[in-house]
């Protein structure tokens, strides 16, 4: 990522807030770095500094020792006076201190005028004044002495460089003790310190452990060193005075540490543990505050989601509280009742939405549901709103109580459909439907009508035969005519005849009035007959498809249609070949329904017929065919199947089937059935194609 | 206007009782009748090579069970009789439509049921008289052409010339021959033809 700068104000806010809280986090390590830095750099400093006082505890006592000790030899030394020695017993007993002490190199008995009386030299050492020989150190020894003398107590000189035989040398110091007998000055005696022993002997070996103790000058130039084999590289140093009389040296102890340790001792240890620690908590604090960043962009993400859901919602959502009041509507909502969102919220009854009419059942209603006493039912319910505009408008509504997280009821949560669409599409629907319905019930009147006056006719045509033919012979009869001479011996008999004449006549005539009512009645059902069109098949299978997908959809059956392309019209009377279509699909999906048919589908084509046409030469023909995959018809059903009033139904009127033959035969066509392989029977009939729509074929 | 006493009519019909009916009214008028009570049964005589020698009429249901009387209609047209078998067509009303188109087709009439029946009758009697010519012709034409086969060659040319016209003379130059044999070609041709003048001898060959 590129660096930016805080104060480009063009940025989102989002990459702001993301700047900044880096910069933040940025300045929260650096600052927790320095304070680590500060920490170990203090805990190193503090440990230094206790190393320092160590030292100069240290130092101190050493120095405290190596007094203590310079004084306790003061004493040895007047105790070596005591008692007048002679010099061979003083040589003996000075021998026998020099073995005690290492620190003295030689001891000398002088008379007052610094003249040798005695001396002894240390058993440790060869020679010491071999090399440079004693007289050289009378400056020293007497400049001592002369100190001694004025402050009537030991004194001691400045020190000087001893060379030796073996080429080496040693830094010396000369103590020089007065001998004062009845206030009489009587000599001295003179003991050579080496000072490299001072600090090997008198300092306690506990404090010579890991450092150097060493004597120097007050500008630092070294005399004498006593120590350890340096370890490390890192120095502390300690500095104290020794303060003697006639002399001042400085007592030097330089401790040696393991310097590059990066944790040298525990405190620092701690501290660092307790750093890294707080990193780690640091850094666990970061994850946390990463995994929340991203559990809380994911909320915005669900919530984003929800909101965007809630907006693109076909259904409205309206949710209320347990008082009646709307708390929530979503955009659906609105837009389905034309409200705004603060027209409707917080509103109770009676809603905005609410028809005036209807809003005192609708009251009711929610009360009802409020009150808790019925649970609304789980498929919805219909009811009928009202839009900003007044206009009304039939919606579905479902209605659920809405639960909160406690599990206690907050209000109801509803969703509403506008199903005004919805009711259009099945008052359509069902307009066709009773459309079709209404011409099916006029075509059964007619084919009962048109079977009714043929059965009638039979009769009535017999009855009209026989009283004319009855007439027929009154008339020829010879016998008869002679009886109705004009003799008078068979009088009453013409009479007779011609009264039975005129009663026949009467049987002929009413025979006749009969047929006319049927004819009349027959006519006015069969107004229709005559009207032809042209019509597409595919504008017949149109018709009448609804309705049969409506059936087969109940019955779960499949049924296709295939009709030829470039299909000329036929010239028929469209309601009622849709009848006979219809009727021919019913009777197929009600066969396999009766036999319970696996996979039952219904085939309905439309092709140009074959020369199986019946008479009309010239003319074209289509040939309409509805397959079915039932049983098949048994041949017993087969001879009566266009029976009028036969049916295998229950409910059947019989008339279907002849209905669909009167109608084919009116149209000159023929209606005839097969059997359909592998199983069930095919229906098919003819109509006549119409000649103007025929010309491009 | 007495029918020959031979003439049939046949009945066609599905209903027993409209075909003892039309039996009994068509005796009533002296005519003979044969009823059938199916298409097929009529179909099957027809099968069995019947050819009408006497005047005949059929009155056909239109409607009927089994073979209509449309299909039936067709079989007879097939066969060539429709002329000398006159169709009347008994219909209902429904059937009218259908039964004009049959009239058109070549069927004699049809008659709504129930029908005015001396009407009918009267119909019937017309279409056996329209049959008794139609056969008259067919015998008076199968006459002359059995007269026409026992002509010689001879006697048919002279024949042909006597109808065009020509006076003996030409027509014995035009064959060659002489005179007095055209003359007793022409006196045998008119006794085979059994006709007395050559107009009667054109009129007769005009028949064919």
């Amino acid at each position: 990522m590129k660096p930016r700068g805080v104060a480009s104000t063009g940025m989102p806010p989002r990459h702001v807030s993301a700047y900044v809280r880096w910069s933040l986090w940025a300045l929260l390590i650096a600052l927790v770095a320095a304070l680590l830095v500060t920490l170990v750099w203090l805990a190193g400093r503090y440990e230094a500094s206790q190393v320092q006082s160590k030292l100069e505890r240290d130092t101190a006592d050493a120095l405290g020792d190596i007094r203590s000790a310079l004084t306790r030899n003061v004493q040895s030394l007047q105790a070596l006076q005591a008692g007048h020695p002679t010099r061979a017993t003083w040589t003996d007993e000075a021998a026998q201190l020099l073995r005690e002490h290492r620190e003295w190199i030689r001891l000398e008995w002088r008379d007052a005028a610094l003249g040798t009386l005695a001396f002894a030299d240390t058993p440790f050492r060869a020679a010491p004044f071999a090399r440079l020989g004693r007289a050289n150190a009378q400056t020293d020894v007497s400049l001592a002495c002369a100190n001694a003398r004025r402050v009537s107590g030991p004194a001691y000189s400045s020190s000087y460089f001893l060379p030796q035989l073996d080429g080496l040398g040693l830094e010396v110091m000369e103590l020089c003790l007065p001998q004062v007998t009845g206030g009489q000055l009587t000599g001295y005696v003179v003991a050579t310190y080496a000072l490299s022993e001072i600090l090997a002997d008198l300092v306690g070996p506990q404090l010579m452990r890991s450092q150097d103790v060493s004597f120097t000058e007050a500008d630092g130039t070294r005399l004498a060193l006593h120590g350890t084999a340096r370890r490390g590289s890192r120095v502390f140093t300690s500095q104290q005075l020794l303060d003697l009389p006639g002399n001042t040296m400085v007592l030097r102890m330089d401790s040696w540490r393991g310097a590059p340790d990066l944790f040298p001792n525990v405190l620092t240890a701690l501290v660092t543990a307790m750093s890294i620690a707080l990193v780690v908590v640091l850094v666990l604090l970061g994850k946390d505050m990463r995994r929340r960043l991203r559990a809380e962009q994911d909320l915005a993400d669900a919530l984003a989601f929800r909101k965007a859901m809630e907006d693109s919602l076909v259904t409205g959502l309206r949710a209320r509280d347990l008082q009646g009041r709307i708390t929530y509507v979503n955009p659906a909502f609105c837009e389905m009742v034309g409200f705004s969102p603060e027209e409707l919220l917080g509103n109770t009854t009676p809603a905005p939405y609410w028809p005036p009419e209807l809003a005192v059942q609708y009251q009711k209603r929610q009360e009802i549901r409020l009150a808790g006493q019925q649970v609304p039912p789980r498929e919805g319910y219909e009811s009928v709103f009202m839009r900003k505009d007044g206009s009304r408008f039939p919606v579905l509504i479902i209605e659920a109580p809405l639960i909160n997280h406690h599990g206690v009821q907050t209000g109801w949560m509803s969703a509403f459909l506008d199903i005004s669409e919805q009711r259009r599409v099945e008052e359509i629907s069902r307009a066709s439907q009773e459309r079709l319905q209404a011409t099916a019930r006029l075509a059964t009147v007619g084919e009962m009508a048109s079977l009714l006056s043929h059965e009638l006719n039979q009769p009535l045509a017999a009855i009209s035969s026989y009283a004319t033919g009855t007439i027929n012979l009154l008339k020829s009869q010879p016998a008869l005519q002679a009886a109705s001479g004009p003799d008078g011996t068979g009088a009453p008999l013409p009479g007779a005849f011609t009264d039975i004449e005129g009663a026949m006549r009467r049987i002929a005539e009413q025979a006749e009035r009969a047929g006319k009512v049927i004819k009349s009645v027959h006519d006015f059902v069969r107004r229709r007959d005559k009207e032809r069109e042209p019509v597409h098949p595919q504008e017949l299978l149109d018709a009448i498809m609804p309705l049969v997908s409506l059936q087969a959809r109940k019955l779960g059956m499949q049924v296709e249609t295939r009709v030829k392309q470039g299909l000329p019209a036929v010239l028929c009377d469209r309601t009622m070949v849709e009848q006979v279509l219809l009727n021919l699909a019913r009777n197929a999906m009600q066969a396999m329904d009766q036999a319970h048919v696996a996979d039952p589908s219904v085939v309905i084509e439309v092709r140009r017929a074959g020369s199986a046409a019946p008479a009309g030469a010239g003319k074209g023909w289509l040939e309409f065919s509805v397959a079915d995959k039932g049983p098949g018809i048994p041949e017993a059903i087969q001879r009566k199947l266009f029976t009028p009033f036969f049916t295998t139904k229950d409910e059947g009127m019989g008339l279907g089937l002849s209905m669909c033959r009167t109608v084919v035969e009116q149209h000159g066509g023929f209606l005839g059935f097969e059997s359909n392989r592998p199983q069930g029977t095919i229906f098919r009939f003819t109509l006549p194609v119409d000649p103007a729509s025929d010309k491009p074929a | 206007m007495q029918p020959s006493l031979n003439a049939t009519v046949f009945i066609v019909d599905d209903d027993a009782s409209v075909r003892d009916a039309l039996a009994w009214l068509l005796r009533s008028r002296h005519l003979l009748s044969e009823t059938y009570a199916t298409g097929e049964e009529f179909e099957a005589m027809l099968q069995a090579g019947y050819a009408p020698a006497q005047p005949v009429c059929l009155l056909l249901d239109v409607r009927m069970p089994g073979m209509s009387g449309l299909a039936l209609f067709d079989k007879i047209a097939e066969r060539g009789l429709v002329d000398v078998v006159p169709v009347i067509f008994l219909t209902g009303h429904a059937d009218v439509p259908t039964a004009v188109d049959m009239v058109k087709r070549g069927a004699f009439d049809f008659c709504e049921k129930p029908f005015s029946d001396n009407a009918l009758v009267d119909r019937v009697e017309q279409a056996l008289r329209r049959s008794g010519e139609l056969l008259a012709a067919r015998r008076e034409k199968k006459l002359v052409q059995g007269r026409l086969a026992e002509l010689t060659e001879r006697e048919r040319d002279v024949m042909r010339l006597v109808v065009e016209g020509l006076p003996n003379k030409l027509i014995a130059d035009q064959l060659d021959i002489s005179v007095r044999t055209v003359e007793v070609h022409r006196a045998r041709v008119f006794d085979k033809m059994d006709v007395k003048s050559a107009v009667e001898l054109a009129n007769v060959l005009r028949g064919l």
